[in-house]
């Protein structure tokens, strides 16, 4: 695990004693939207993973009809020297390297929500289909503890400007979150209130490990 | 903190003791220090987090690496139970549970915590106690299943387990949305571990079953459990099915429902009912992204739902709510569950198939008792065959309507829901609607009718129902008693009574109504009764909110239901309530009245004791009665008093319309506003009509305002009884009382009734006399209906013999316009000309007289005068009003008569035999000439000249009646007659200064007058000699033809002609004079010498004085006049008489 992952667990807990929210935000190919919202959210001191649903890693290609698609045991690193090789001049021009680049200095690799035995708090998706995932996956593996978890969709188009405009409102969410004493009382009139500030539907249910 | 301390001292002791006994491994002793470091470091620090993870790391290390220490640092770790901070609570109960995971045999030490950290304080500590209580529950059963025998352990265990179990059960109408959700989740366990899987059941690790429990277990029977579940089940639908769950309540109950039906298939057709129920009936409280979640929440259970292999009974039902909420085909054909294509078509109970089936349950139930001793699994083989456990009352109703929802049956469905629709479309609705792909199918249909079930079924209706019964619960006992569990020894049929002190330090089975009975008890506990004055005060607070409340009525279509309850409360709750809704409908009564009447009509109902309310509850029986009267009273005279609304006389109408009874004090408030508003009136009028029962009241207060003194009332009232007396069943009383008014007038002064203040007039100082109003007031009426029945008028007469003059003349004056609305056709009025009572001549005569003023009289009227005048009455002013209905002769007989009447009546009697002031059409019996022929033959001896001659003159006055051609005829005709009549020169010369232009005709008639020798009748003979010297002149040709000897008595009489004709003859031609005799010139020139014409004198002519006309406003000396001024006129020596009318 990455240094800068521990960094900014202890910073959460120092910062917020009162909710130690563990939070995920998921996206597709963990890359862009979760990413953002990931480096962000840290910043801001909060506990926090990153994850993506896809079954593989896809970043867009010279084309259209060819994407770059790779395993999620594959790391950044590997992913951004590959590009690099491709295509240095493409992938420096729509921003891909930089992207990566950020990337490989919060965490190591993408990793899949599916994969991840932790349990959380809150699972923050940032697409529909993710949060269909989410949910699909969390109905279809077994109960343990019956642990609840709010699994909240908050749509971000997979761009630069989206990625860094959700995860602002992820992070005004989460912030929001985290100041509540009883979140499981609080969370719908929370999400509401949100939702009416920001102008974006937001899927929420809740889940059980 | 001492509690803190102690384990670690405790430690060291146990360590000791243990050092003998327990093995000698060094690893062990360091571990166990370093847990007790752990602890006491734990216990001391103040950094929550630290704490947490001091015992964190005590947790990993006592319960994953060196399990044998567990029991040892149990009660250490626990003992954070009481920590200040909910964190290290809730993260005790998270030890505990990871403890009853590891180690059954804790269970006995650790549930007690379990039971007192469920009344935590915190929700989050709470919460984890919930969650935990899965697992602590599984792990106690599996712990209960195992043991070869039960210890009293256990059994403390299990009934502090079942306490556990009842508690959270309750804690679903918690305040708290977490504690919900997680208690829905609890549920979802109990229901996974008390009911027995089947072979297609989805399959987890770690499942406890009902299979799993051993048949003879005393504590926990199968049954009880069983039974407990299925009634935890049907909570959980319930819930699910609540109208205000919450949006993660809703899909957390949804998702356990749908975990359930996976797992316990025969749930699954009441777990899709239910989703079917909510898919239509979301919760009205969620937002509108709530909503897209909980739809797609739904999608997603559904899915997951299709996947399972006993879905293929519910097929069609999934398929159509997946179709419903926007699943693709191909999100549906990925999760059609596998390798069951010939199942795929939906098993459906089809009508004929149902009714087996059902007669095979109602068989099976009968063959229960004796078929009890049969082995379990033969049972078990049995319920499948049954069906799904929710053949439900929605399917039975969904068969019934299926049947009937033809197009048309749809059409007015359709027409009859139009009006409930709102006006907008709902946001709920716009964003849940998907266009219907397969509109009118058969396969839509069913699905509609599916729905409509679900719909019906959850209002408590529907053929579905009736058969089923209506708590769910009470089903599942009747339709699964097969399944009852065996392992009983005793005798089935006592097992009930038996077990019952044995369950008592067992958990109870939880049920609906001893937890009902439970909470209210408790209600009854803490609260206690308010005090009087806080009672009332909220009372009438809540009456004022439900008054003010009228548009929301309206809104919610209840405005009937309101008004009822207004009115229950104005009538049955205390005086303050009463007067509190009474100032309510009185502030503005036009939009209450509705309200007003409601609560008229609820007094009227206790008034009539329709309704009674409890002894208890009426206070004063007295009271009581007079409410209505109240009531009545108040509302009536707010109306009055309120003049400045507009709708005041509207409504006033109505009220006293609609109230159900009138009562007598308001009849007198009614009529004391009918003394000053005409509105008392009419509605007076209405009330006679529309109430009978009361009717004369209201008459006789009606008929009161026809002698009122202002116009304005009177006229009403009078116009109104005159309407209820055309209507004809009233006509007597009104009679009579005209009547009675009207003999009124006999008395000697009039009575009281006439004044006071409800007759607008007051009695006058001099109360003796009868005074024109008063005599007025008793005619008002009668002689309004006098038109309409005439034999009334013989009352009149009867009447009006005993009166006193000045009655006499009121009566006469008032009596015109009514005879002349009866016209001189009624044969009453002619009757009573015909009779005539002594007393009434003045009477009839003035009958009479208005009947002819304006028209000739009919034959049969003058008959009756005439005949009257002949026996009876001579007075010949009877006469007067017929007389141009009279014969020419009867006329003339009658004019002597006449002539002497006083001028006036004179008059009027040539009025009418002239016509000059009658309209056209006018026919007289004689003409003016004939009239003043007739006036000239009136014999000197019945009449006196002076009367005659003040007639003719009268006639004179008439010039358009008497022209210079009628005159002429007249003077003709008079010639004629012999002896010459005495006026006949006194005519003449007022004809002649009426129409100078008669001169000629004059001169002619002179000359004729001497042929007919005027001189031997004296009178006549001055006439001529005055008729001649106003006719000089022209007159002198005439005289020169006298005779010698008149024509000297001629100068005799009138010396002044004298000298004038000797000029005139003296003017003659020699010739002409020849033709006069000798013996006129010798009387001409005489002993005297001619004379010359002396033109200065100048006489005025004078009439002999027996002659003079002495009736003021004659024209004659005007004629005078003229006639004088004509005198200088040029003699015109050769002029002929001329006949009449020709210069």
């Amino acid at each position: 695990m990455c240094h800068l992952y521990y960094a900014g667990q202890i910073q959460g807990s120092t910062r917020m004693p009162s909710a130690n929210l563990n939070i995920a935000v998921v996206c597709s190919s963990n890359m862009n939207r979760s990413m953002e919202a990931h480096a962000f959210l840290s910043k801001k001191g909060f506990r926090v993973r990153s994850f993506g649903t896809g079954d593989k890693v896809k970043l867009p290609g010279t084309g259209p009809d060819r994407p770059n698609v790779y395993d999620f045991s594959c790391t950044y690193d590997e992913i951004y020297q590959d590009l690099l090789i491709k295509d240095k001049n493409f992938y420096t021009q729509n921003g891909l390297l930089n992207m990566i680049d950020r990337n490989r200095r919060i965490k190591p690799k993408p990793e899949r929500f599916q994969l991840c035995k932790e349990k959380f708090d809150i699972v923050v998706t940032c697409e529909e289909r993710v949060y269909d995932q989410v949910v699909e996956y969390f109905e279809n593996r077994s109960t343990t503890d019956n642990a609840s978890v709010h699994v909240i969709n908050v749509d971000i188009q997979d761009n630069h400007e989206e990625a860094t405009l959700g995860a602002f409102l992820i992070c005004e969410l989460v912030t929001l979150m985290s100041k509540s004493d009883d979140l499981d009382n609080d969370i719908d009139e929370l999400l509401h209130d949100h939702e009416s500030k920001c102008q974006r539907p937001i899927l929420h249910c809740v889940l059980f490990y | 903190m001492a509690f803190h301390r102690s384990p670690a001292a405790q430690y060291f002791l146990d360590s000791e003791n243990k050092n003998a006994a327990s093995s000698s491994k060094d690893g062990d002793k360091t571990s166990e220090q370093k847990v007790v470091e752990w602890i006491n470091e734990a216990s001391l620090v103040s950094d929550t987090n630290r704490k947490i993870e001091l015992l964190r790391m005590v947790q990993e290390f006592i319960i994953h690496k060196e399990p044998h220490i567990l029991d040892n640092f149990l009660h250490e770790v626990v003992g954070f139970q009481i920590d200040k901070n909910a964190e290290v609570r809730k993260f005790i109960v998270g030890f505990i549970e990871e403890a009853c995971k590891k180690d059954c045999e804790l269970l006995p030490k650790v549930v007690p915590n379990l039971q007192i950290l469920l009344q935590d304080s915190s929700p989050q500590v709470q919460k984890r106690v919930i969650q935990a209580a899965s697992q602590v529950y599984k792990s106690t059963l599996a712990w209960v299943s195992k043991a070869t025998l039960i210890t009293e352990e256990m059994k403390a265990v299990w009934v502090m387990m079942g306490n556990i179990k009842k508690a959270i059960v309750d804690l679903v109408d918690s305040d708290n949305d977490g504690i919900r959700t997680h208690t829905v989740k609890f549920l979802e366990t109990l229901v996974l571990c008390q009911t027995y899987p089947e072979e297609d059941s989805l399959q987890r690790e770690n499942d406890f079953s009902l299979e799993d429990l051993p048949l003879g277990m005393k504590i926990a029977r199968r049954r009880k459990l069983e039974e407990e579940a299925l009634t935890l089940f049907s909570l959980m639908v319930k819930f699910h099915g609540s109208e205000h769950i919450s949006s993660v309540n809703l899909m957390t109950c949804m998702g356990s429902l749908t975990l359930i039906a996976k797992m316990r298939p025969t749930f699954m057709g009441k777990v899709i009912a239910a989703l079917e129920t909510l898919h239509m009936n979301l919760p009205p409280t969620l937002s509108k992204s709530q909503v897209s979640s909980v739809r797609k929440h739904l999608k997603l259970q559904l899915l997951n739902l299709l996947k399972h292999p006993k879905a293929t009974d519910y097929l069609t039902n999934i398929t159509t709510l997946l179709t419903d909420l926007g699943a693709t085909y191909h999100e549906v054909m990925k999760a059609y569950p596998k390798g069951e294509p010939v199942r795929r078509k939906p098993k459906r109970p089809a009508p004929a198939e149902s009714e087996p089936s059902k007669k095979l349950k109602m068989d099976e139930i009968k063959k229960e008792p004796a078929d009890d001793s049969g082995g379990e699994e033969e049972r078990r083989g049995a319920a499948p065959s049954q069906g799904p456990v929710t053949e439900t009352s929605i399917d039975l109703t969904e068969k019934y309507i299926v049947e009937r929802l033809s197009p048309e049956f749809t059409a007015d469905l359709v027409i009859t829901a139009m009006s409930k629709l709102p006006d907008s479309m709902p946001s709920v609705f716009s964003a849940t609607y998907t266009p219907i792909a397969a509109a009118g199918t058969q396969g839509q249909i069913r699905h509609v009718a599916r729905l409509l079930a679900t719909q019906i079924a959850a209002a408590g209706l529907g053929p579905g129902n009736a058969i089923k019964g209506k708590t769910p619960w009470k089903d599942f006992g009747k339709k699964r008693p097969l399944e009852e569990d065996d392992d009983d020894e005793d005798d089935p049929s006592a097992s009930l009574i038996v077990e019952e002190p044995k369950t008592a330090n067992l958990p109870a089975v939880i049920q609906m109504p001893s937890k009902r009975s439970r909470r209210s008890l408790k209600l009854n506990e803490i609260t206690k009764p308010l005090s009087r004055e806080n009672r009332e005060a909220m009372s009438i607070a809540a009456v004022k909110r439900i008054l003010v409340s009228e548009k929301s009525a309206i809104a919610g279509g209840i405005l009937g239901l309101r008004c009822k309850m207004v009115a229950t409360m104005a009538t049955s709750f205390n005086p303050v309530i009463r007067k509190a809704i009474l100032d309510h409908i009185l502030s503005d009564v036009r939009n209450n009245l509705l309200l007003g009447l409601s609560c008229l009509y609820e007094e009227y109902a206790y008034l009539q004791s329709f309704k009674r309310l409890p002894s208890a509850l009426i206070p004063d029986q007295k009271k009581r009665d007079q409410n209505y009267g109240n009531l009545l009273k108040a509302f009536v005279e707010t109306l009055i008093n309120k003049t400045d609304l507009k709708e005041r006389d509207m409504l006033l109408f109505r009220l006293f319309l609609e109230a159900p009874l009138i009562t007598d004090e308001v009849v007198d408030i009614l009529k004391q506003l009918s003394s000053r508003d005409v509105i008392g009136l009419t509605i007076l009028q209405e009330l006679v009509i529309r109430r009978p029962p009361k009717q004369i009241v209201y008459l006789n207060a009606l008929l009161t305002y026809t002698s009122h003194e202002s116009t304005e009332i009177r006229g009403t009232a009078i116009s109104y009884i005159v309407m209820l007396y055309d209507r004809g069943e009233l006509r007597s009383i009104i009679e009579e009382y005209s009547v009675m008014y009207l003999d009124f007038l006999r008395l000697p002064q009039p009575p009281n009734v006439l004044f006071g203040a409800e007759q607008g007039r007051f009695k006058p100082v001099d109360t003796a006399a009868w005074a024109e109003d008063s005599i007025k007031a008793c005619l008002y009426l009668y002689l309004v209906l006098l038109p309409a029945n005439q034999k009334l008028i013989h009352e009149l007469a009867r009447v009006y013999v005993q009166t006193i003059p000045d009655i006499k003349r009121v009566i006469l004056r008032l009596v015109e316009v009514p005879v002349r609305g009866m016209g001189m056709d009624s044969p009453q009025l002619l009757s009573l000309v015909e009779d005539c009572p002594k007393g009434s001549e003045t009477l009839v005569t003035r009958v009479i007289h208005i009947l002819t003023d304006k028209g000739v009289p009919s034959p049969e009227l003058v008959a009756k005068v005439r005949e009257l005048y002949q026996t009876r009455v001579s007075d010949v002013r009877f006469l007067i009003p017929v007389l141009n209905g009279l014969t020419k002769k009867e006329v003339i007989a009658a004019l002597p008569k006449l002539i002497k009447l006083n001028p006036i009546v004179v008059k009027e009697v040539f009025n009418r035999l002239l016509g000059t002031h009658a309209e056209a059409g006018h026919t007289s019996p004689i003409s003016p000439a004939e009239l003043l022929i007739a006036l000239h033959n009136i014999d000197p001896t019945k009449c006196e000249l002076k009367t005659v001659i003040k007639a003719t003159s009268l006639c004179f006055a008439e010039k358009s009646a008497y022209t210079q051609e009628v005159l002429a005829v007249v003077m003709q005709n008079l010639m004629e007659i012999s002896p010459l009549p005495t006026l006949l020169m006194r005519t003449v010369i007022q004809s002649l200064s009426l129409y100078p232009r008669l001169i000629g005709f004059v001169i002619n008639i002179l000359q004729r007058l001497i042929l007919k020798q005027v001189w031997k009748q004296k009178k006549v003979w001055e006439g001529f000699i005055k008729c001649c010297q106003r006719t000089k002149p022209q007159s002198f040709q005439v005289l020169l033809q006298l005779p010698a000897p008149q024509l000297a008595d001629v100068f005799e009489n009138s010396p002044d002609l004298k000298q004038p004709v000797l000029n005139h003859v003296m003017s003659f031609t020699d010739n002409q004079r020849a033709h006069i005799p000798q013996s006129v010139m010798d009387i001409l020139i005489g002993p005297e010498q001619p004379i010359y014409p002396m033109y200065t004198v100048k006489n005025e002519p004078m009439s002999p004085p027996e002659l003079m006309i002495d009736i003021k406003d004659e024209p004659s000396d005007d004629a005078k006049m003229k006639a004088a001024q004509l005198r200088p006129e040029p003699v015109q020596p050769t002029m002929e008489p001329a006949p009449p009318g020709a210069e």
